[in-house]
């Protein structure tokens, strides 16, 4: 008697528990609906625009290696959990992505899901890709199916174990997280900034290194509606800064002509590119026209900076160091014949510490990496930079980089406060020094 | 553009971010002054603008401009450069050669604006790089230097 009416409570608890396992096996493994038809085709006109995108997208940053076949894919990402692979986005029809169709290739770049409903790890910044235009996908597409020598170059499998790299919880990450729209017009802005958005928050996707990161890895902010949206995050050894209004760490003393100018050309009279910015600039925004810079350019201007984050306004004071003040001396010997004995730099060829981020924000990552490792080269135009940072790895010990950076990000009117030795040794224990040669990324 | 080196006047065709130390070298003809590291590491390149001890490699030209660069080959030309140049024969301070010109460079800038420098001041000024390591003559050169002319 007892044992039958549990089997019947237990056959009615077992329905609901049924439905829910066959809704979420359905949820995760669903391909989501695209615009696109299987017979939607390309032309010359459309592969030249799916390379601009691609430019401004800067997929081969990741999904190219130096001296390796374009897009063949390869670039190692290291993630908590374990290494995992770009994967070959050539159309190879065997390791790529040559049997994609335009609505399989949407599904990939804009939601983040491979044919057979597998999903992406969100290192593919797919969560800005969602605001990409429809138009924008097609002539992305046909692009890679097009203008893209295939390549037949074996993906490089995750070194993530089991169970972790089970992929169908990155749905669930998804659907909290993950944008299912493209980006949308906002009628009460005029066309620059509408541009701006779009490249910024979309195929730029500068959030994904400027802004800051909650607890499960995602954005904190996609657009502009939340304040953290591009407000400076930590990434990989470098700290990506704000790129809002914040008259210290962030874009506040630029202008709009400047912030074009060092997206054209990697520099201007406040800074150089360095760290992973290298990259974006090597292999992207140097590419993109002069009206979508003055767009950029219009957009980052019109967002708020925040005071209480930034801290009081920094202003030059001439700073009269003491010769024998530590880090005084080895910044008299090693920084000052370049970045000048008053901190001002030369610019717009080698830049000023005074008032510079990497000085004046709390984050001391950049400040430090940049010592130990130097910088890569930027090529502009095509032209390998004149000037660059060398590596003082081997040359300073952790305790003289702590003190020749207390001492710059005191000087000057700068307020960035004490580097520790300590913090010095972990980054040098996993950063390596940056190549002295000039690394190209090749398209086609 | 148009550039002062040694009082005179010259015109050059440069890229603006060149460095000072190309122009000298290659265009000018002026080998005098060395190429050692070219990251402004080993100041075997150092000159002279308008007084101040610079190192040519991390200078780019634009930036010279209107102003007075001073080369190895006119420094003895310069009081001070004369003095110095005088006192490195005196202690036979060169072994190779190649980073003097580099090392008497900064010690005519040290004496331009110090004329009698500290032990500390010596330190801290003289911090080119000698390989073949001539610092022991370099400092017992500067040191006599620093005493003043009749020591
Ligand atoms: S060549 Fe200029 S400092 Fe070494
Ligand atoms: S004398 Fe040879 S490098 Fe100094």
């Amino acid at each position: 008697m007892n044992n039958s009416r549990f089997a019947r409570t237990a056959g009615w608890l077992a329905l609901p528990c049924l439905v829910a396992a066959g809704l979420l096996a359905w949820y995760v493994t669903r391909e989501p609906a695209t615009p696109f038809s299987a017979s939607d085709s390309a032309n010359a006109a459309l592969v030249s625009r799916g390379e601009y995108v691609a430019r401004l997208s800067d997929c081969v940053a990741c999904h190219s290696l130096p001296g390796k076949a374009p897009f063949a894919g390869g670039l190692e990402m290291a993630t908590p959990l374990g290494a995992i692979h770009a994967t070959n986005i050539t159309a190879d029809r065997e390791h790529g992505i040559g049997a994609y169709s335009l609505a399989d290739f949407d599904r990939a770049v804009r939601q983040g899901v491979a044919p057979g409903g597998r999903r992406l790890y969100p290192a593919m910044p797919y969560p800005s890709y969602a605001k990409l235009s429809d138009d924008d996908v097609r002539a992305l597409y046909a692009f890679f199916m097009k203008g893209v020598q295939p390549a037949a170059e074996a993906n490089i499998p995750s070194s993530i174990p089991w169970p972790l790299n089970l992929r169908w919880p990155i749905a669930l990450w998804n659907g909290l997280f993950a944008p299912t729209t493209a980006y949308a017009q906002k009628p009460d802005q005029d066309p620059l900034w509408n541009r701006g958005a779009y490249i910024v928050q979309g195929p730029g996707h500068c959030g994904s290194c400027h802004t800051p990161r909650g607890l499960a890895f995602n954005e904190k902010a996609l657009d502009e509606s939340g304040a953290p949206f591009l407000a400076g995050a930590l990434l990989d050894g470098w700290y990506a800064p704000s790129l809002r209004q914040d008259h210290n760490t962030g874009l506040g003393r630029w202008s709009e002509a400047e912030i074009v100018q060092f997206l054209k050309t990697g520099r201007n009279r406040h800074a150089v590119v360095y760290g992973s910015m290298t990259e974006a600039f090597n292999n992207s925004t140097q590419f993109m026209s002069d009206d979508d810079l003055s767009a950029i350019a219009r957009y980052l201007k019109a967002l708020p900076g925040e005071p209480r984050r930034d801290g009081a306004p920094w202003q030059y004071q001439a700073t009269a160091a003491a010769p024998d003040a530590p880090g005084a001396h080895t910044y008299a010997t090693r920084c000052a014949s370049c970045h000048g004995a008053d901190g001002k730099g030369q610019a717009e060829w080698m830049p000023p510490l005074a008032g510079a981020t990497s000085m004046l924000a709390a984050e001391n990552a950049s400040a430090i990496n940049i010592t130990l490792n130097g910088s890569q080269r930027i090529v502009a135009a095509g032209v390998p930079d004149a000037y660059r940072m060398p590596a003082f790895r081997e040359q300073l010990s952790d305790r003289e980089i702590a003190e020749v950076l207390s001492f710059a990000r005191s000087a000057w009117g700068n307020q960035g406060g004490a580097v520790q030795a300590k913090a010095v040794g972990e980054l040098r224990g996993h950063t390596d020094p940056a190549s002295s040669s000039p690394i190209i990324l090749h398209m086609r | 553009m148009e550039l002062r080196i040694n009082q005179q006047t010259y015109q050059v065709e440069a890229d603006a971010d060149t460095p000072l130390l190309w122009v000298i070298r290659d265009d000018l003809g002026l080998t005098g002054t060395k190429y050692g590291c070219g990251l402004a590491q080993c100041g075997a390149c150092s000159v002279l603008v308008d007084g101040n001890v610079v190192r040519a490699c991390v200078t780019p030209v634009a930036g010279v401009v209107g102003r007075e660069v001073t080369t190895i080959e006119a420094i003895e030309a310069d009081a001070v450069g004369k003095r110095v140049v005088a006192a490195w024969v005196e202690h036979q301070v060169a072994q190779c050669g190649y980073c003097q010109s580099g090392q008497v460079m900064a010690a005519t800038a040290l004496l331009k604006h110090t004329p009698k420098p500290s032990t500390e001041q010596i330190d801290a000024a003289m911090v080119n790089l000698c390989r073949c390591g001539t610092y022991n003559a370099i400092h017992a050169a500067v040191h006599e230097l620093a005493q003043g002319e009749n020591a």
